[in-house]
């Protein structure tokens, strides 16, 4: 133990350990989404080491996101687990941007049955992924954050990423043009790195864990250490619309696929100013 | 309550709850005259307040009675969850939709009705991972779905009320949505457990849970005898509080038991003495929770419950902790 103990890996990973433990184990006030502040604070250290050491995060356009009033941040989507999410609010908080408020984020509803990450995701500001429960948060004045590929984001295949895929019926144009909140497209980049999906193994698909899996067990679950990106357009505000316009389907899905068009390119041009992906 | 609606008849008036909400509304001036109707006598004082018929209501021998009372006002209290004295477990589906729809049959006879308030339950939206954080009246599942015996039930219910709704378009019908009922003095599945030595929770799961006091479920049940509102109206504490946070607000300790092994586990501990029986609907909530949107509430009912969610946890734990002191 004293030889493992003067690693600085090992006692990188001992520290990290307890920033996993502490926030998990606590007592935290909660608002009525179950979102806990405290637990967020408590977690602090290991998002920043996230943030800062494991992804590397380099955030451009913050200023985009408004620091009040309801908007829609719009982003691009990889993996069961909602670390882009997670991520996304992390360095809007180290930006100092959005008025220091932590968005709230749809998640694809399978997290919402795992043991502890359901909890996890709550308590962080995540919410089931229903068009009700945006609804709500945006007439709450929130900044809400969405990931129209949902299911299909999560289970492209490698091969395919930061290949937009296709946004459904355009569910969260219908939510802007209702609350008249505008859409912040966002691109992250280094996601669709840190689960690879390389091949499809029954029963194992739909769990979060890297090719090491079947070698390394539960550590699997580790995401990779990719280098990230994240970019927030201009906002575009679609009041001049108005809610009427959530009816019209044509209007619906020509937004949409403006949206993830501006989207494809936010991310393709974070993808050239990555050096690489693991450097 | 329109001006000429002062005959209230309540079915179910015998039940605690059913006997509280007897006693306020023979206590509201606006109320002339308060009917009774249960299988069961109710308590004595209220027996001399009130006027009782003696009925079961799935035998549907009610019309007669009915008809002489001519109320007015008809609230569908004989609603249950959960057995309790006078009402095993077996009656439960008779009693709630064979006795609904006899008592609905009676009153397509009464010219003189003018409201119809049903006390149902949330439960009808079940308690599912995936579910939006709070239901708002038009998510309830169209028939009788759903996952448990009770939640099927309680549809078809509001099945056969929203049917004579239709048929009877000049009463007002209120289905009145209750999240769980928690009290002091009362005894249902949801105190039992709140009083038992430890908790058993899901291991990794903690779910957003939602109460309504008992005085404000009450409350609720009066509020819309004086002002019936057409169609459901989810009632509930503001806010929601997790059951960590409830469990510890009630100063419990818990058994966090991992998912496959919680019925096994339960069902020994019940068997050892440690446990009450808890029941699907509880099970449920005991894992996923469930939240439902209040809006219509407030603004069509005009109730604002006394206590949110979090006050009656606190109300609750105040008078258990009361209680144990006085034991001591």
């Amino acid at each position: 133990m004293r030889l493992l103990g003067s690693l600085p890996l090992a006692r990188e990973l001992g520290s990290v350990a307890r920033l996993v433990a502490g926030p998990l184990g606590g007592d935290f006030e909660e608002d009525e989404w179950g979102y806990a502040p405290g637990f967020v604070e408590a977690a602090t250290p290991l998002l920043d080491f996230l943030h800062d050491r494991w992804w590397r995060i380099t955030a451009v356009g913050t200023e985009h996101v408004p620091a009040a009033g309801r908007a829609l941040l719009v982003a691009n989507h990889a993996g069961v687990l909602p670390w882009d999410a997670v991520m996304t609010a992390t360095t809007l908080r180290r930006a100092g941007a959005g008025g220091g408020r932590a968005p709230r984020f749809l998640v694809a509803d399978q997290a919402f049955g795992l043991p502890w990450a359901s909890v996890a995701i709550r308590r962080a500001g995540g919410v089931a992924a229903s068009p009700h429960n945006a609804l709500r948060l945006l007439h709450q004045d929130q900044l809400v954050m969405v990931f129209p590929e949902g299911a299909r984001g999560a289970a492209k295949p490698f091969a395919e990423r930061y290949r937009l895929q296709r946004f459904g019926r355009g569910g969260f144009v219908e939510l802007a043009l209702r609350t008249g909140a505008p859409i912040i497209p966002a691109a992250i980049v280094g996601s669709e790195e840190i689960y690879p999906k390389l091949g499809e193994l029954p029963g194992v698909a739909r769990l979060p864990v890297t090719p090491t899996f079947p070698l390394l067990g539960p550590l699997g679950a580790i995401p990779l250490p990719s280098r990230w990106r994240i970019a927030f357009g201009a906002p575009m505000d679609l009041g001049g619309l108005g809610p009427e316009a959530a009816d019209d389907r044509g209007t619906v899905l020509e937004i949409a696929d403006e949206v993830r068009d501006r989207l494809q390119g936010m991310v393709l041009e974070q993808l050239i100013a990555r050096p690489g992906a693991f450097r | 309550m329109p001006a000429t609606a002062r005959r209230v008849l309540i079915t179910g008036v015998s039940s605690p709850l059913g006997a509280r909400l007897a006693r306020r509304l023979a206590d509201d001036p606006a109320v002339e005259h308060v009917v009774g109707v249960d299988d069961r006598r109710p308590p004595e004082d209220l027996a001399q307040r009130i006027a009782y018929v003696e009925a079961d209501l799935p035998s549907g021998r009610l019309a007669s009675a009915l008809k002489l009372a001519a109320p007015q006002v008809v609230v569908h209290h004989d609603v249950v969850q959960f057995p309790e004295p006078g009402r095993t477990a077996r009656s439960l589906h008779d009693l709630n939709v064979v006795g609904t729809l006899q008592l609905l049959a009676a009153c397509g006879e009464l010219p003189g009705l003018q409201a119809l308030v049903v006390r149902g339950s949330a439960a009808i939206y079940g308690s599912e991972p995936d579910a939006p954080a709070f239901f708002t009246e038009d998510l309830a599942p169209a028939g009788p779905a759903g996952a448990t015996r009770f939640q099927r039930d309680i549809g078809e219910l509001e099945r056969l009320v929203a049917a004579f709704a239709r048929r009877r378009p000049a009463v007002a019908c209120t289905v009145l949505r209750l999240q769980p009922v928690i009290g002091a003095t009362l005894d249902n599945p949801i105190m039992r457990l709140f009083r038992a030595p430890v908790v058993p929770t899901f291991l990794g799961f903690d779910p957003r849970l939602q109460f309504v006091l008992d005085e404000d479920a009450i409350g609720a049940v009066a509020a819309a005898v004086h002002r019936p509102v057409r169609g459901a109206v989810n009632i509930a504490g503001a806010g929601t509080v997790s059951l960590a946070r409830t469990l510890h607000r009630l100063g419990k300790r818990t058994l966090p038991i991992a998912a496959p092994l919680y019925g096994p586990t339960v069902a020994a501990l019940a068997r050892l003495g440690g446990l009450p029986p808890m029941g699907d609907d509880v099970v449920r909530y005991l894992r996923h929770g469930r939240g439902v949107d209040t809006t219509r509430m407030e603004r069509d009912l005009g109730f604002t419950p006394s206590h949110t969610t979090a006050q009656a946890i606190d109300a609750v734990a105040a008078a258990e902790r009361r209680r144990e002191a006085a034991a001591a």
